[in-house]
């Protein structure tokens, strides 16, 4: 398809006005401010709907397992037993969690599990701003539920452990494996 | 003894501080044009080195050095190794025939045709450039040699076409003559402000800068004649286009921006007024001279950031079609004005071109109904 240009005026041709023009542009975009972040020491403040890491309340889940049965790709693991409690004066069966740790490596925020909690207010959210998750180590990213209530304070990664020929295997966390 | 000083140490020490002073400029214009067309792109440029990315100056240098030196096995090692080294010779020789303050102290070497020297000298420059190409044993590195040859040979000749004009004013070849008659009259860019903007357009086009810079031209050429360069010998290339910008920046102030000198019709800082103060005002007017030369490479960085590339053809057509004629035209007004004895018409010329340069160039309100529908 032929594009049809208007014809070019004499002042734009010989006068060579629209380079002064470019030139204008540039001076002006010079002084603007700019657009970078200086990551390490600027950050971004995500939206507030923006799905980070995990955070878990172990005060105010129930141990219905609504959760586990939600997530599409089964990376909640809970365990929990009955036990007799005292509360208000009447012994009541309580669930108690054992165990409630989540796969974050494997996980695809879909917060399924968030929008399948029962309790008010949630007692697993994704709502944190938190997206530095990264880590040496793929256990790096498996949390039980104490990691995934205190996360903020996660202890700092050791390093690699030294690859030694016929060595001890790398440290599993207890429970990681099915 | 005494002509011994005065004809080889005493100019050998100048060239060496104004060869130093020089690198030290070259070595801080990569930064400071790295840092200026990132602002320019919205973004910081290098800024992690150092306060403000200040110590970027050094480590680039550090790095040239440290890098593997790569020669490709079929190359042409003698020319191959010729060719960054040639264009940095001429180029650093230049520096003493320009006067960077008053003459007696500030200028290394005076001669009386210092211009036809600086030409003669800068335009070998393009002889490093074709041996390396060639002897890259690259045909890209050969297309850019090519080019750039065709380029600088055509803009040479407007290049050396505009001081024309300039010459006939003052009527000397001498730099040193040719400031003081701008300090004594009005500075040459009013005048001859049609040669001095093809003296400015066909000193890119030499130095093959951006919107000339089809040598290196990343998009068809990789990096042209500098392919197969790497490490110190790819610095020299560098070290030597900057130099060669710096020469012309020197060139272009003491032709039609009055060198050192900060005065009109012999009002204001002319030589005799700073020779009044001894060496002090010696360095004053130096300091003048690398302001305005320091004004002069910003002006580079920003038609660098400004103007895309032209098509190889469009370059042909600028320079031979446009260029020449313009300044053979130049050539012959200003004999005209110099015969008719108005010299003085010349610079109200000079002064309504600026005129309606500066009010093009003032910012417009835009009404926002126009903003919006564009």
């Amino acid at each position: 398809m032929q594009v049809e240009y208007p014809k070019p005026k004499w002042s734009e041709r010989f006068l060579l006005l629209d380079m002064l023009e470019g030139l204008k542009t540039t001076l002006r975009e010079l002084f603007r401010p700019k657009v970078t972040i200086r990551y390490p020491e600027e950050r971004l403040d995500p939206a507030d709907r923006f799905r980070g890491m995990f955070r878990f309340s172990f005060d105010r889940c129930i141990a219905c397992k609504l959760c586990a049965v939600a997530c599409p790709i089964d990376i909640i693991y809970i365990d929990v037993h009955d036990e007799q409690r005292e509360v208000d004066g009447k012994m009541k069966k309580l669930k108690v969690l054992d165990r409630y740790d989540i796969d974050v490596k494997r996980c695809m925020f879909c917060s399924l599990c968030e929008e399948a909690c029962p309790t008010k207010p949630k007692s697993i959210w994704l709502t944190t701003k938190t997206y530095e998750l990264a880590t040496y180590d793929r256990n790096g990213l498996y949390f039980n539920m104490q990691e995934l209530e205190y996360w903020e304070n996660r202890p700092e990664f050791p390093g690699l452990p030294p690859e030694v020929e016929g060595g001890e295997p790398p440290k599993q966390i207890p429970g990681a494996a099915e | 003894m005494n002509a011994w000083m005065t004809y080889l140490v005493w100019p050998l020490v100048k060239f060496l501080v104004a060869f130093i002073i020089v690198q030290v400029i070259v070595a801080a214009m990569n930064w400071v044009e790295r840092r200026l067309l990132g602002f320019v792109q919205a973004r910081l440029g290098p800024n992690r080195v150092g306060p403000k990315g200040l110590l970027q100056i050094i480590a680039d240098p550090v790095k040239f050095l440290l890098k593997e030196d790569i020669v490709p096995a079929s190359a042409e090692k003698v020319a191959y190794f010729l060719g960054p080294i040639l264009p940095l010779i001429p180029t650093f020789l230049v520096y003493c025939l320009i006067p960077f303050g008053p003459p007696p102290t500030f200028v290394a070497a005076r001669v009386n045709v210092a211009i036809l020297l600086v030409l003669a000298l800068t335009s070998t420059g393009v002889y490093g450039i074709i041996l390396g190409g060639w002897a890259s044993n690259n045909k890209y590195s050969l297309m850019g040699g090519l080019r750039s040859a065709a380029q600088m040979v055509s803009y040479e000749v407007p290049f050396g076409l505009s001081i024309v004009g300039v010459l006939m004013m003052v009527g000397s070849l001498d730099l040193v003559k040719i400031v003081d008659y701008q300090a004594t009259n009005v500075w040459n860019f009013i005048p001859q402000i049609v040669a001095c903007f093809i003296f400015f357009v066909s000193m890119n086009a030499e130095n093959n800068r951006t919107p000339f810079d089809l040598p290196e031209a990343e998009s068809e050429l990789v990096a042209g004649y500098h392919t197969e360069y790497s490490a110190m010998k790819f610095a020299f290339f560098m070290l030597a286009e900057y130099s060669a910008m710096l020469v012309n920046c020197c060139l272009l102030v003491s032709l039609y921006f009055g060198g050192w000198t900060l005065a009109m019709f012999g009002h204001g800082l002319t030589s005799s007024a700073l020779r009044h103060w001894g060496w002090i005002g010696g360095l004053i007017g130096t300091a003048i001279f690398f302001v305005k030369v320091m004004t002069f490479m910003l002006v580079y960085i920003w038609f660098r950031a400004t103007f895309p590339r032209f098509r190889f053809d469009q370059l042909m057509d600028l320079g031979w079609k446009w260029m020449i004629p313009l300044a053979l035209g130049n050539i012959f007004v200003t004999a005209i004005f110099i015969l008719a004895g108005q010299e003085r018409l010349m610079y109200w010329i000079g002064i309504a071109v600026l005129g309606a340069v500066v009010y093009y160039m003032k910012p417009k309100r835009v009404h926002a109904s126009r903003v919006s529908e564009a």
